[in-house]
């Protein structure tokens, strides 16, 4: 749905916005539009008379402000967030993820729906303490960004909130107090401003220029000018500005007041003190007589807005009409629809003007706005799939519309084809609301117009019900569906009705009491089961009926295996089977294999015992089974086998391999191993090459020599580096050549470097030199003017072959830069058509950049341009577009300017032209011009492109243009806000501009704009650095300087040396920060003694220092502290809990600590409290438990967390493993084998790991339960086609380094062998740590060739590199390179850092760039590989 | 990696409209072949499946002619179907709702 009106949005944007002023070239939008008034087409001008005539006109003045802020948010999409929210969002410290959802949703449609808000809140209050950046963004929720909330109700939430947050210890500064008003203003809120005053002084909290302009403006809505003027008086007292928000609430507050001539009047009084009123100032005006009603005077002031060059936005109508209507004048607003002119954002806002009407019980009037949404997005979809209104129904839903008035809505909606199944979808958002009785009156309607109601549309209705075991509320809603003449399915009886009962017969009583109908056929099965475990022989007569419906075995398998091993009735159990067999009533796929599967299951059910004193029943029942013809799979069989061999029944094992099909019927014997790929790898043609090198230079002095000349060459000594090398001429090397060449480029002596070069080749003219050497040489050539030979030589380096990369490109850059100087355009022109013709290097900007450069440097714009253009055609890159931009812009070079805006909105489309212009007005300072580039309808950010210019901003200290950007995005499509503002701290940071990084801040309240945290701590540097109080909280980082350490240890050390003195930080809030600053360093003890130091003089904290103390002193398992502390907060802090968090460490600790029935006693107290335990508490204490043989543990844990609806990541064998374990423990091997086995033979589990099981038992040096444990391995593999046990055992024991075992284990089961992918990932999580490579080597020389040469080298690099073996690694590089492999850049870099750290250099170039970079580049190719491997 | 025991013939759909359950899917597909096993999980929180399953064939012809057809309207609203890539044995969700 998002994309889909994102991109219905971008379709309207190129075809009308910008090309709709007459007489505009077709191909590009028209130039003079963008200078002149931007959305009148009558005001066409000639550009360069509105250049000269607006660039002295750069008002100061901020930009307008805007009134509401969801004028700042533009986009709203039809979002179901609640439903994925909800799981996630439980889990212990997932809130800070939930802000940012929050923030998100918020960002991006400029509203959230109370369920999201409301759960963050509680959240918030249940998990931890909220920091005051939390409460700020909470708290601003809690205005219009609530649409489907009525007004009072959401006043009300934000005092709820603010209550709550301050008992948790939220601080609360002047941006908090100045949301509250914000708040109070959106929702039309009564209160006392002079109370509001006194309460924010009562807190010592200086109100500042945003706090007096929102109670100036509270003041003017109930029409209270004197109010208003007494706060005025005030701002001016101050010396405080007055802007034009100001104003704008004057105009309202006149009107309201009652006198309209005076709110008219504040527009000259503006312009008298030099403010131009903004679009909001008219707004207020326009919502005044709208409030009226009077409608001439709402369209001449709108005309007047108009020709004052201040444009309503579609959003400023929208409120105009929600005035309308609200005052009850709807026979004003279709005037009103008429003037909206469907821009940027459309949708979205109107879809909140929408719910907002519909939360006032306007909904006709918003149904009236719903039928105007354009129908150009119906188009895209298909025309079976309309869905336009859903948002609309789903509020009407939800706040209880009368069903009369659904309907007729619905029934418009589908007539005209705007949504193609209204009343499905109004019953679909009942049922999500849990809404019985309005779902059931839906499908009641659906059903009178003949739609299919199907039992499962009750399951949301029911499953509330269920998980609350409220049998009332199940009954209700069957009894519904009976209403309705739907019966309940299987699955409803079983899923949702059965489990709130005890058994059938309650269910029976229940209904009948009830009177509800049990006659349904569904019902049949539970009385199958019910059968199925009381009496088989009835059983298969009431299977055999005719009339029985048809069920799936699966409905009552269960039950029949239960029945099949209570009873010894062969003849019926014989019966029931080949009924089963044959009757595709009980099957939904194959009756073979269902059959089969059951016999598998019913001897899976079976225990050792069980199985051998029924030894005579079952070969009773398999053998009538043969002779009933009942064949099984050859696979089922193998697992049934398995299963027999395993109850040591071998004679039974005979009776069933009757069943399988004679064909199929094969030898018991192995599943043959999987064939190896032979592979080939470069070993011989690398021994080839260093074998014709050694015989190419066998003269011991070369290598010397080599080494001396490249010394001199390192001290530029020419001179005696080219005697050396005339004496010895025999002996030198390439590479003493190439550093004399290099040399001698260096000193720009191309004489000399030309002859070395032909001796070189004359020595050997195979050799080549490096790309660095040539590249110096066409430098030296070109310099001299010798172009020709410059381009033979990089002919040459083609010929060669000569190795280039990424860094070469920055070679030629700078190559051709020194070219610029001397101005010939051609000879770089021709040079670089050449490097990229013979692929030497890539088009890029950087590169192409240089043909630009030669042009500006002359100031020749038109050659710039002309050769942009070219540059453009030939290697797709605009190269310095911004600089030759800015260039014509401040010549005023219209026609040039115009053909490049052409040409650039052609080929990279009108966006990007528009972003280059915007820039290249801000560059030059024609702020106004930007200003209307970047109002351009359809105008949206561009993250990177705002960036880039920020960024230049702030590297070239441009401060003006970059508060100008800030300011004028402010309503810029999906603009990322608090990142602008953060671009403009971080210049304030460079400048230590503390004045204009607090005139930020303020601005930002004004804004109302969330800052991030790490907004918040730059705002704070910048304070603190220029000796300012910070008047906020400051969010902590938990890495803090090492001053700060000092200080605080030294106070410590004074607080202990003046024990009976009253401490430095006698009050509380000081001990508070010292404390938390302890706990934070780790320094849990300290803090310890100070909290019970602090307690004895009767000091009591907020519940946050104690939870953290707790948690730090968990951290360092000093679990009797922890509990001191915690009964001090209990006695301290009334109604103190624990905080998940600390909940968690209290069970790992227990549970590492061998407490496990302490552990477990939390955990239930801990769920009971309806908290979440973190996953390692869960981990931790079934592994206990596990240890401790307590299975009975392990089976609470398990089930407790199932009762907590939410999943935790848990490993999904954490409990199957634990349980192994805890039976090998109490020495019952047989059940741990048979559990385990059990979940391998089934296919679904195969790959999962048992590698713990394994691991613990060898460390304890269990040879019984490891002699089964590898025998069921060995099993499962041989039989089951199921390796992962098997390779999980082999890898444990090449761990432990019990390579003899190993050895016979892979010499058992060689199909271990074949799995790679364990392998690897075995070898991975070994080259984490340092000193595995030993373990790494042992699997390798097992199994020597399990993977790629060239996946395996890095990871043994990163061991050696781990372990700084430098020996090591200098080994494994040669064979590398003898080998041929190419190791990556990522280990490269690895092992040049090895070389750097012992002090040797690197003897080859090392990859410039960082481990980060060349990590991700490695992910990105493996990642392409996978997609191309799925192709 | 492990031998594959026996071949699957599976389509994964999306864009499952929620009116529809396992039992109209496995009827709708019936038509291309038979059907071996389908499925839809639920999401246990909200009571609504999830808006896409799994319909396993027992043979090739009918997950080609699924394959083929397009496009596949049910209740008004059109399936995307597509061939199971991941086979749903690994899909750990099935615990919520085993219909096979």
């Amino acid at each position: 749905m998002a994309a889909l009106l994102r991109s219905a949005r971008l379709l309207k944007f190129s075809p009308s916005g910008l090309l709709q002023i007459a007489g505009s070239k077709s191909t590009g939008p028209p130039i003079g539009r963008l200078y002149s008034g931007a959305l009148r087409g009558s005001e066409t001008g000639v550009c360069s008379r509105q250049i000269s005539r607006t660039s002295g006109d750069v008002s100061s003045r901020l930009g307008p402000y805007t009134v509401g802020c969801v004028r700042n948010y533009a986009v709203a999409t039809e979002q179901k967030e609640e439903g994925s929210a909800g799981v996630r969002t439980k889990q212990v410290q997932q809130f800070d993820w939930a802000l940012a959802k929050l923030d998100s949703s918020v960002r991006r449609t400029g509203r959230i729906t109370k369920t999201l808000l409301l759960r963050i809140f509680h959240d918030i209050c249940r998990t931890g303490y909220p920091s005051g950046n939390q409460a700020l963004l909470l708290l601003r929720s809690c205005g219009a960004l609530l649409p489907e909330m009525p007004l009072q109700e959401r006043s009300e939430l934000a005092h709820h909130i603010w209550e709550k947050l301050q008992e948790l210890g939220a601080q609360y500064d002047v941006s908090h107090y100045n949301a509250l008003l914000k708040v109070y203003l959106q929702n039309e809120f009564n209160f006392s401003p002079t109370d509001f005053l006194a309460k924010m002084e009562a807190s010592n909290i200086q109100p500042n220029r945003v706090t007096y302009q929102r109670l100036i403006a509270a003041y003017c809505q109930n029409g209270n000018i004197e109010g208003a003027s007494t706060i005025l008086g005030f701002m001016k007292s101050k010396d405080l500005p007055i802007t034009d928000a100001v104003f704008n609430s004057l105009v309202t507050g006149h009107a309201r007041a009652g006198d309209i001539e005076s709110a008219k009047n504040i527009f000259p009084v503006m312009k008298g003190a030099g403010i131009e009123p903004s679009p909001d100032t008219y707004l207020s005006l326009l919502n005044a007589y709208a409030e009226k009603g009077d409608l001439d005077s709402l369209k001449q002031t709108m005309e007047e807005a108009e020709s004052a060059d201040c444009s309503l936005m579609d959003r400023d109508i929208m409120q105009v009409i929600y005035t309308l209507a609200k005052a009850g004048h709807q026979q004003h607003i279709p005037e009103m629809v008429e003037r909206l002119r469907h821009e940027r954002g459309y949708v979205p806002d109107a879809m909140n003007l929408c719910l907002r009407l519909i939360t006032l019980q306007l909904e006709d009037t918003a149904f009236y706005i719903l039928k105007t949404f354009p129908t150009l997005q119906s188009e895209s979809f298909s025309d079976d799939s309309a869905s336009l209104g859903n948002f609309f129904l789903r509020h009407c839903v939800n706040i209880g519309m009368s069903l009369e008035k659904l309907g007729i809505f619905c029934k418009e909606l589908e007539e005209s084809k705007l949504h193609s199944s209204p009343l499905t979808f109004s019953l679909s958002c009942a049922l999500d609301s849990k809404m019985t009785a309005r779902s059931l009156e839906l499908m009641k309607m659906l059903k009178e117009q003949d739609f299919p109601i199907r039992p499962h549309y009750f399951w949301p209705l029911l499953t509330q019900h269920v998980k609350d075991n409220n049998t009332s509320g199940v009954i209700e809603v069957i009894k519904g569906m009976q209403d309705l003449g739907v019966s309940p399915d299987v699955e409803t009886i079983t899923k949702y009705i059965l489990p709130v009962f005890q058994n059938m017969e309650a269910v029976r009583q229940a209904f009948q009491e009830a009177g509800i109908s049990l006659e349904s056929e569904n019902f049949w099965s539970l009385e199958v089961r019910s059968m199925a475990v009381n009496n088989l022989a009835e059983l298969c007569a009431k299977l055999s009926d005719p009339l029985f419906p048809s069920l799936d075995l699966s409905a009552f398998r269960g039950s029949l295996i239960i029945g099949f091993k209570k009873f010894d009735d062969v003849e019926s159990m014989v019966k029931i089977t080949e009924l089963l067999y044959k009757d595709e009533r009980f099957s939904k796929g194959d009756p073979a294999e269902t059959v089969s599967y059951l016999l598998y299951k019913l001897m899976d059910s079976m225990s050792e015992r069980e199985v051998q004193t029924q030894e005579e029943k079952l070969k009773n029942y398999f053998n009538q089974l043969h002779t009933k013809n009942i064949i099984i799979p050859q696979n089922i069989y193998r697992g049934i086998r398995n299963l027999l061999e395993l109850y040591n029944v071998p004679e039974l094992i005979k009776n069933i391999n009757v069943l399988v099909d004679p064909a199929n019927r094969g030898p018991i014997g192995n599943v043959p191993a999987l064939p190896r790929t032979p592979r080939t790898d470069g070993k011989v043609s690398a021994l080839e090459s260093k074998l014709a090198e050694l015989i190419a230079e066998n003269k011991p002095i070369a290598s010397v020599l080599k080494q001396t000349i490249q010394a001199l060459c390192a001290e530029e000594n020419l001179q005696r580096a080219l005697e050396l090398k005339q004496q010895h001429k025999q002996n030198m090397s390439i590479g003493a050549y190439a550093s004399l060449i290099g040399l001698c480029c260096r000193l720009d002596n191309l004489e000399e470097a030309l002859n070395l070069k032909t001796e070189m080749s004359q020595m050997d003219s195979s050799k080549a030199l490096d790309a660095n050497k040539y590249i110096g040489l066409v430098k030296s050539l070109c310099n001299n003017g010798r172009v020709e030979e410059a381009l033979d030589l990089l002919k040459e380096m083609k010929e060669k072959d000569v190795a280039v990369n990424d860094t070469h490109a920055a070679l030629f850059f700078h190559m051709l830069n020194s070219l610029v100087a001397k101005g010939s355009a051609q000879t770089i022109q021709l040079l670089l058509d050449t490097i990229f013709a013979l692929g030497l290097a890539k088009p890029s900007a950087n590169l192409c950049s240089v043909l630009i450069t030669v042009h500006l440097e002359r100031d020749d714009l038109a050659g710039a341009l002309e050769a942009m253009l070219e540059c453009q055609k030939r290697y797709k890159q605009l190269p310095r577009i911004h600089d030759i931009i800015v260039g014509l812009v401040e010549k005023g070079d219209t026609a040039l300017l115009q053909k490049a805006m052409d040409f650039v909105s052609q080929e990279r489309g009108e966006m990007t032209m528009l972003y280059d212009l915007f820039f290249a007005f801000l560059q030059t300072g024609r702020y106004r011009e930007a200003r209307k580039i970047v109002e351009t309808p359809g105008m949206r950010a561009r993250p990177g492109r705002l960036q880039w210019f920020a960024e230049k901003c702030i590297l070239g200290n441009q401060l003006e243009a970059l508060e100008h950007m800030v300011d004028m995005t402010a309503k810029l499509f999906e603009c990322d806000r608090d990142e602008m503002y953060s671009y403009a701290l971080r210049l304030c940071y460079n400048t230590n501009n503390w004045q204009k990084a607090e005139a930020l801040w303020t601005k930002m309240q004004e804004d109302n704009i969330i800052p991030r945290e790490r907004t918040l701590r730059l705002l704070a540097d910048i304070l603190k650095n220029n000796g300012q109080k910070v008047p906020f909280e400051v969010p902590e980082t938990w890495y803090q300087k090492a001053a700060d350490t000092k200080e605080v240890q030294q106070q410590l050390l004074q607080t202990a040396e003046t024990k009976d003195l009253p401490t430095p930080a006698e009050n509380g809030a000081g001990y508070q920060v010292q404390l938390l600053t302890l706990c934070k360093k780790g320094k849990a003890k300290q803090a310890y003694g100070m909290l019970k130091d602090a307690d004895k003089r009767g000091m009591a904290f907020g519940p946050a220092p104690y939870d953290f103390l707790i948690r730090a002193l968990l951290a360092e398992g000093a679990l009797e502290d922890a509990m001191v502390v915690r009964d001090i907060a209990v006695a301290r802090v009334p109604g103190f809990h624990l905080s998940d968090t600390a909940n968690t460490l209290i069970i790992v600790t227990q549970s590492k600590k061998g407490q496990t029935e302490d552990a477990l006693e939390t955990l239930r107290s801990m769920l009971q409290a309806n908290q979440v335990p973190g996953q390692l508490a869960i981990t931790r204490l079934t592994q206990a438990l596990g240890s401790d043989g307590n299975l009975a543990g392990i089976n609470e844990v398990e089930s407790l967390l199932k009762s907590l609806s939410t999943s935790l990541n848990l490993s999904n064998m954490l409990f199957v493993n634990n349980k192994a374990l805890a039976h090998i423990k109490n020495g019952d091997v047989e059940s741990a084998v048979e559990d385990l086995e059990a979940i391998f033979t089934d296919p679904d589990n195969q790959k999962f790991s048992v590698s713990f099981v394994f691991k613990s038992v060898l460390k304890e040096d269990n040879d019984k339960a490891l002699d089964k444990l590898s025998a069921m391995a060995e099993r499962l593999a041989n039989h089951f086609a199921c390796y992962r046990p098997a390779t999980d055992l082999f890898l444990q024991l090449v761990d432990m380094n019990k390579l003899e075992e190993a050895k016979f284990m892979l010499a058992r089961c060689n199909a271990v062998a074949d799995q790679k992918d364990i392998l690897m990932s075995y070898v991975m999580r070994r080259a984490q740590s340092p000193g595995q490579v030993g373990k790494i080597n042992a699997l390798l020389s097992l199994i020597p060739d399990f993977a790629e040469k060239d996946s395996l080298y890095p990871y043994l690099m990163k061991c050696h590199a781990l372990d700084k073996d430098l020996q090591a690694a200098k080994t494994l590089y040669e064979q590398i390179q003898k080998e041929g492999v190419v190791l990556d850049e990522l280990s490269l870099k690895r092992l040049a850092g090895l070389y750097r750290r012992n002090g040797e250099t690197v003897p080859f170039s090392e990859p410039p760039e960082t481990f980060k970079f060349y990590a991700a580049k490695l992910k990105d190719t493996a990642a392409k590989a996978d997609v191309t491997a799925e192709k | 990696m492990a031998a594959q025991t026996k071949k699957v013939f599976e389509i994964f759909v999306t864009k499952v409209p929620w009116t529809i359950s396992f039992k109209e899917m496995r009827e709708y597909f019936g038509q291309f072949g038979q059907v071996k096993r389908c499925m839809i999980p639920l999401d246990r929180a909200t009571g609504f499946h999830k808006g896409y399953g799994w319909v396993g064939f027992s043979s090739e012809e009918g997950l080609n002619n699924a394959l083929q057809k397009d496009p596949h309207t049910l209740d008004g609203a059109k399936l995307q179907v597509q061939r199971n890539r991941r086979p749903f044995t690994d899909q750990k969700t099935n615990k919520d709702s085993e219909f096979d």
